[in-house]
């Protein structure tokens, strides 16, 4: 593979690892906050799948905030 | 590793080098904002009756950022102090 294919990989490498790593903290994050320990059922129920949902959006507009104040360039993800 | 080492390295070595470093500061950069998120989402957020944040959380997390920006830096000058001057500056 040519330099430039080779530089090309390696960024969506690092993209990718970047993304991967962010949903399974959001997914870590949205576990601990929504979900209680007792694990009465293993079904989840309408309170947990909203807050699930409003978990979810909130990580996501944290995102947003520290990607602006960290410098927004810089950082892939929308 | 030291200076002497590095200084009799090839130009395509030195090359090879610094896009290691790139690569490697650029994995720790991501890294850092991934880290800051979930802290400061973990120490900030914790009601859900809605789905975006209020005024309190969205402060919270701004000065969690702040902070450990801060501190991160002050960290990293004690740190090169302490190991000689020889750590990767930011």
């Amino acid at each position: 593979m040519p330099k430039g294919g080779e530089e090309a990989v390696n960024m969506a490498q690092q993209e990718m690892e970047f993304r991967v790593d962010m949903f399974s903290r959001l997914t870590a994050a949205c576990f601990e906050k929504c979900i209680g320990r007792s694990y009465k059922d293993s079904e989840l129920n309408v309170g947990e799948n909203s807050c699930i949902d409003r978990c979810v959006a909130k990580y996501w507009q944290v995102t947003g905030i520290v990607g602006q104040m960290l410098g927004g360039a810089q950082f892939p993800g929308k | 590793m030291d200076p002497s080492m590095l200084a009799s390295l090839s130009d395509e070595d030195k090359a090879a080098m610094d896009k290691m470093l790139e690569t490697v500061q650029m994995r720790d950069s991501l890294r850092l904002y991934n880290t800051l998120v979930e802290r400061c989402f973990n120490n900030c957020v914790d009601s859900f009756r809605r789905k975006t944040l209020d005024k309190t959380e969205e402060t919270c997390v701004k000065r969690c950022v702040e902070k450990f920006l801060k501190h991160t830096g002050r960290v990293s000058l004690r740190f090169q102090e302490i190991n000689g001057g020889l750590a990767t500056p930011d």
